[in-house]
């Protein structure tokens, strides 16, 4: 089976000088929910044009269910749907007559496009407001309608660039809801860009890092965050039963990296906390401590995107 | 990429137009207003005058298809806005990603705006009446000058989304455009005969395309003396073939 996407050494240079990608290789498994996560500039929109069409890339390869995207440029629009990070709707029109435009720019044949219509409008949870002039839809439903037009073909891939940036939390949820149980009925793969962490940890089957034109990391959310190989196993006992002579012991265990006490609080660094954790309990009973409490702190995919970029950045722009 | 895509892409266009029309007729009305005064006011005062050859017909009449032109040319020169704002949006990126040639989309908008362009005239053209303007009573005649003035709309929106794939910006585009629209119009014989002009603006005026429509709408709405028509619609359509085809080439310059 063909990957859903797939780029090889793929590189982007603007105006000669430019070079906004830089060998990027990349493949998206069919049916999956892609992120691609990355500071601003660092070539995630340009990918994301290049993949759908719009550019050309300046050498390197990139095909969608083994089409190629610039041999084949006219075959993969008609099975792509892409929603760009601005406004692409008509605001001085209703919901349904955006639709409507978009169902015959697409070309849904005209005895499906009252069905395909009413399904995208359900898909994107907005038959109530479909009559309505789009200039008096809240940004939620401008997104959702945005994503409802790219729908309207049931697409096998779906772009969504920067898809719930400038939206409340309620609003964000109502886009992944809708998004999730639509990719679920049709099998739809969704490739989306994202500043937030905590979408792509979320809704993502994987995620790759695009940091100055090139994938530095890719995986699986869990993988990413194990790569970090640094839990936090936190310990509190009550009689303040942890010594230097404890501490001493517990930095001696194979599975231990290092560990300080802070607060009657022992902190043991371990590569992998599920796989340590008994060891460590094991050595603490041995010393005669008595646990009142344990816990263990993950790296988040925020830890994840530090490590491998350097920065956390939220702004908006060309990415 | 058929024929037929491109065919449904550019129907697809005009329908949004016209839409976009039913909701919000503001701007056709707001629009209706200076032409209206080129007639009432500058028509009638010239009337008295008298000094310049018309051939026998009252000025009023005579700039009547002129002033016709330049509202729906008014319309389409910028159009061009509507593109700018579309690309500052997402939509035209949509589009280029949508099932459709580029051509179709150029082609479609152009002639999009050359239906919105005949609803500004068909707006005037009652004032028109009201005002005195003996126009030809041969229905067929008055059909045939709105397709002429639809014709050339359709290519100056061309020649509109051509600048705005060079300007970008809506205040670059705004400066080429009020540049444009009223040295079109004097350099054209919408106000007075060519031969009246200085040589140099003689020569500026064989090659406007206004020139040629004014010339064909004069013949069928007023005097009905058809004898130029056939190169006057020749001379528009070359036209508008070679702008669709310039402005189609570039228009993918636009979401660069």
């Amino acid at each position: 089976m063909a990957f859903a996407i797939e780029a090889r050494q793929l590189t982007k240079i603007y105006d000669g000088k430019t070079k906004a990608l830089d060998g990027v290789d990349l493949r998206v498994n069919p049916a999956k929910v892609f992120a691609l996560l990355g500071p601003n500039g660092s070539g995630k929109t340009t990918l994301m044009r290049v993949l759908t069409t719009q550019f050309k890339p300046t050498s390197g390869e990139a095909r969608s269910f083994g089409l190629d995207v610039v041999e084949s440029g006219s075959e993969v629009r008609k099975m792509i749907g892409y929603v760009p990070q601005e406004t692409s709707v008509w605001a001085d029109i209703s919901g349904f007559e955006n639709l409507l435009i978009y169902s015959k720019v697409y070309g849904v044949p005209s005895s499906l496009r009252k069905k395909s219509i009413t399904d995208a409008l359900q898909s994107m949870g907005l038959e109530e407001v479909a009559k309505r002039m789009v200039k008096t839809y809240s940004g939620g439903m401008v997104r959702r309608l945005e994503i409802a037009c790219a729908l309207l073909v049931k697409p096998r891939v779906l772009f969504l660039d920067e898809p719930t940036i400038g939206l409340d939390p309620s609003a964000r949820k109502a886009v992944w809801e809708n998004l999730t149980s639509f990719k679920k009925e049709y099998g739809t793969t969704v490739f989306f860009n994202t500043h937030y962490m905590d979408e792509a940890d979320l809704y993502s089957d994987e995620i790759a890092i695009i940091n100055k034109g090139k994938i530095v990391k890719s995986g699986t959310p869990s993988q990413l965050k194990h790569s970090l190989r640094s839990e936090i196993l936190q310990f509190r006992s009550n009689h303040n039963s942890i010594d230097e002579n404890v501490l001493r012991n517990i930095k001696g265990l194979a599975v231990v990296r290092d560990a300080i006490i802070s607060d009657s609080q022992l902190d043991v660094f371990v590569e992998d906390g599920e796989f340590a954790l008994p060891l460590v309990i094991e050595a603490l009973r041995s010393e005669g401590v008595s646990i009142e409490r344990i816990s263990i702190t993950r790296p988040t995919l925020d830890d994840v995107f530090l490590k491998y970029v350097g920065t956390l950045s939220f702004g908006r722009g060309k990415g | 990429m058929t024929a037929d895509d491109s065919f449904r892409e550019m129907l697809a266009m005009i329908e949004l137009e016209m839409r976009r029309l039913r909701h919000d007729r503001t701007e056709i009305y707001t629009r209706a207003i200076q032409p209206i005064l080129w007639l009432s006011v500058f028509g009638t005062v010239m009337s008295q005058v008298r000094g310049i050859p018309t051939g026998g017909m009252p000025y009023i009449d005579y700039i009547t298809p002129g002033v016709l032109l330049q509202s729906t040319i008014f319309v389409s020169v910028f159009y061009g806005l509507t593109i700018v704002w579309e690309r500052e949006t997402g939509i035209l990126k949509r589009l280029l990603v949508a099932p459709a040639s580029r051509w179709a989309t150029v082609i479609g908008r152009s002639v999009a705006s050359g239906v919105r362009a005949v609803v500004q005239a068909l707006i005037i053209f009652p004032v028109a009446v009201l005002l005195g303007v003996k126009f030809v009573h041969n229905p067929l005649y008055i059909a045939a000058a709105f397709l002429v003035l639809f014709l050339v709309s359709g290519g100056f929106a061309a020649i509109s989304i051509f600048v705005a794939s060079l300007m970008k910006t809506r205040e670059r585009f705004m400066g080429l455009g009020q540049a444009l629209i009223m040295p079109l119009f004097f350099a054209s014989n919408a106000l007075y005969p060519i031969e009246l002009m200085p040589r140099a603006l003689q020569y500026i005026a064989v090659l406007n395309p206004l020139t040629y429509a004014v010339d064909a709408t004069r013949g069928l709405l007023i005097s009905g003396d058809l004898s130029s028509l056939a190169v006057d619609v020749v001379a528009i359509i070359v036209f508008d073939v070679v702008i669709f085809a310039v402005a189609s080439v570039s228009f993918k310059k636009i979401i660069e």
